[in-house]
């Protein structure tokens, strides 16, 4: 008997632990009922959402008309893993917008509810994501998924199904090109990267001996190949080593550069690798200018840096600090996640903004076919992360800053004045 | 010549740290007779352990050695009572899956626990780099890696002398030769196998605190590509010999980095593995001698 109830209870808990770990569902039908309440009701906390989200972007109006239905949105995040930070910021921001749009009335007659599972920013979990929800014909947008990798690999199931993916982070910039149904807002690395090369590099610290270290994933190359494009043409010395995604150990490819003397050590990555990669650049004694390009103005990773006041990085968003509305944002966001917001979430924000304003745009029933098309000819959009406008390929191009960290604090080094010559 | 040196030295602490970890690993092989999937997740509990003693104690490190050891010890003997107590006469096959189960929970909710973040580890040990000059060529050496060394070597000589001087060293030695035998001798083996299996996790959580400290962070993730790596350099000293798992641990360590010195290190795994099949093909039975010498 003994036996049976421990087996039982190891049973439960497993279950229970890896539910808990990879899904969003029961957070779902949890949420659902709450914002309902909060639309109905107006209460309190509704309203200061409201107040926040209205201050920021540029929310939908309501729509006094009947009530439609709901538009269920299926979110593909990485809860887990490696990139869950960033997944909890996705399903922090989306949830947030939802919240927002459906106590302002929803849009059209629609309200929102979004569905999340985890994918692990792994390309195989995503496809098999996505296809759940794209046999589900009440899904009608895919919002996700982090990683480019993970993004891209769902082009056969959005073409098939004739389901839209918006991504709020893909930024390689052969993503959105490939499918008519692929759209993404964090901008492209045909922009990004060449920047880096030419105003941060070149132009503002004036180096010639550039060392990259580079996370070996499509991302990773889709930031080097239009990297060192743009770098040839200045004329930059550049040495580069790879590793592969997950490394932790970075001591002897830091010996290897340190043997090529260069005057800069350049990271092409995001998150946690940035961080430990400088660190053991120090713990080597090796005294160098670092950039990075990939992590933005990330407050882990200054929490994470042995050395804060070295790092320049590339970034198309900045949470200014005299910016009232932005602060209340931010600070809304670390109330809720419990660490400070990157562009990540705000963009996962944004993405359903887009949606309810594609939403707004059409008349009579929303489909996948009409919603995709409305999407992609939308006008010029302002939400927390700035302006978003389709291109034809359903990608945006941004403009960048150069931000770097002093006395511990994110700061804008140079504004988007000074890349605005272009290349 | 000076950059080969520099590689060779980052080698040498890298496979000190897969050197405790295969130990750890071939104790808990060696004495409970099973294989363990769990390893990753126990290293993981005892790198989280140091971390919160360093947070909250200002950067002890004999205090968060301890505290990992503690950690993983009591993991060690909650996976030992789940996993294998139970089902000593079962089809291995049962335990393995089980150990498989407790992995996913253990590191799911640590995710819940701890966080999903990766936290820092930053400071514990001074930045402090030392030259050597040898043969005309300066060879670079921290602090940490000093550090880190002489607490493998330290660790390694002293688990050896509980083996062979100790009681209840040459009870798990007996227990990991011929558990029969030792039950017919009066030994618990139940009782000792829980002790072995505790110890080979303790061991575990101390490579755990020398990850965070070595790479600087903490994360409930970490422990999944090091499992694998402590397995490898078990495997290649034969399982369950702690000297030939060190010294396999140690080359896996040294081949990496040096692999690095031709290729990037997206193929560091590469290296590290074909060694491990090079060496299998050519010694089925690892660097041990055919006749075995258990724990």
């Amino acid at each position: 008997m003994k036996k049976r109830v421990l087996a039982l209870t190891l049973t439960f808990a497993l279950a229970a632990s890896v539910l808990a770990g990879c899904g969003g569902d029961k957070e779902e039908e949890t949420k659902a009922p709450e914002t309902q309440a909060a639309g109905e009701e107006g209460t309190q906390a509704a309203d200061e959402t409201q107040a926040a989200g209205d201050d920021a972007t540029q929310a939908p109006a309501a729509d006094s008309g009947e009530s439609k239905g709901v538009i269920k949105l299926g979110g593909l995040a990485p809860l887990t893993g490696q990139y869950a930070e960033y997944g909890t910021g996705f399903d922090i921001g989306f949830h947030k917008a939802i919240e927002e749009i459906n106590a302002a009335g929803g849009v059209n007659g629609y309200t929102f509810e979004i569905e999340i599972e985890d994918t692990q920013s792994d390309p195989v979990n995503s496809s098999t994501m996505a296809t759940k929800f794209a046999e589900d014909d009440e899904v009608m947008a895919l919002l996700g998924d982090f990683s480019s990798s993970a993004a891209k690999s769902t082009v056969q199931i959005c073409d098939s199904y004739g389901i839209l993916q918006l991504s709020p982070t893909a930024s390689a910039s052969d993503y959105a090109a490939m499918s008519p149904n692929f759209f993404g807002i964090m901008g492209r690395q045909d922009v990004e990267a060449p920047f880096l090369a030419k105003y941060v590099l070149k132009e503002y610290l004036g180096v010639q001996k550039i060392a990259v270290i580079r996370v070996d994933s499509d991302w990773g190359k889709s930031c080097y190949d239009n990297f060192i494009a743009q770098a040839d043409k200045e004329g930059l010395e550049v040495t580069v080593e790879t590793y592969a995604t997950g490394e932790k150990d970075f001591s002897s490819l830091i010996t290897k550069m340190q043997a090529e003397n260069p005057d800069v050590l350049v990271v092409m990555d995001q998150g946690d690798p940035v961080a430990d990669i400088f660190n053991q650049a120090d713990a080597a004694g090796w005294e160098i200018k670092h950039v990075a390009l990939g992590p933005g103005t990330s407050e882990q990773v200054v929490k994470r840096l042995n050395d804060k006041d070295n790092l320049i990085v590339t970034s198309p968003f900045f949470f200014d600090p005299d910016d009232a509305e932005l602060t209340a944002w931010a600070e809304w966001f670390q109330s809720e996640a419990g660490f400070a917001p990157t562009i990540h979430p705000a963009c996962a924000y944004d993405c359903v903004y887009l949606i309810a304003e594609a939403v707004k745009t059409i008349d009579g029933e929303v489909t996948r076919e009409n919603l995709r098309d409305a999407l992609a000819n939308l006008p010029e959009y302002t939400g927390v992360t700035g302006a978003i406008k389709f291109e034809a390929d359903g990608d945006i191009k941004r403009n960048y800053m150069i931000c770097g960290i002093e006395g511990g604090e994110w700061k804008v080094l140079e504004g988007f004045e000074f890349g605005a010559a272009g290349f | 010549m000076e950059y080969i040196l520099n590689q060779l030295i980052n080698g040498i602490c890298q496979g000190s740290i897969y050197a405790l970890m295969a130990i750890g690993y071939s104790v808990i092989v060696g004495v409970v007779g099973m294989v363990t999937f769990t390893y990753g997740e126990i290293m993981m509990i005892g790198a989280f352990s140091s971390y919160y003693i360093f947070t909250g104690l200002s950067n002890n490190l004999p205090l968060a050695i301890l505290g990992a050891f503690a950690g993983s010890f009591i993991i060690g003997s909650i996976v030992y009572k789940l996993c294998y107590e139970r089902f000593f006469n079962a089809p291995r096959h049962i335990s393995l899956l089980c150990t498989i189960g407790i992995s996913m929970l253990i590191k799911n909710l640590a995710q819940i626990v701890f966080g999903p973040d990766t936290k820092p580890v930053l400071n514990v040990i001074d930045n402090t780099t030392f030259t050597l000059n040898l043969f005309g060529a300066n060879l670079n050496i921290r602090l940490l890696q000093i550090v880190v060394i002489v607490l493998v070597i330290v660790f390694a000589v002293a688990l050896t002398l509980f083996f062979n001087k100790t009681k209840w060293g040459v009870m798990l030695r007996a227990v990991s030769q011929n558990k029969d035998a030792s039950y017919l001798m009066g030994i618990s083996v139940k009782r000792t196998a829980l002790l072995g299996n505790c110890i080979g996790c303790g061991f575990g959580g101390i490579a755990g605190i020398l990850l965070a400290l070595y790479y600087g962070s903490v994360s409930a993730t970490m422990g999944a590509s090091y499992s694998t790596k402590a397995f490898a350099a078990s495997v290649l000293g034969g399982l369950v010999d702690i000297r030939f798992s060190a010294l396999g641990g140690l080359c896996i360590g040294i081949i990496e980095n040096m692999g690095i010195i031709f290729t990037s290190a997206t193929f560091r795994d590469v290296f590290a593995f074909a060694f491990l099949i090079l060496i299998l093909i050519i010694r089925p039975q690892g660097f041990v001698s055919k006749k075995g010498a258990r724990v």
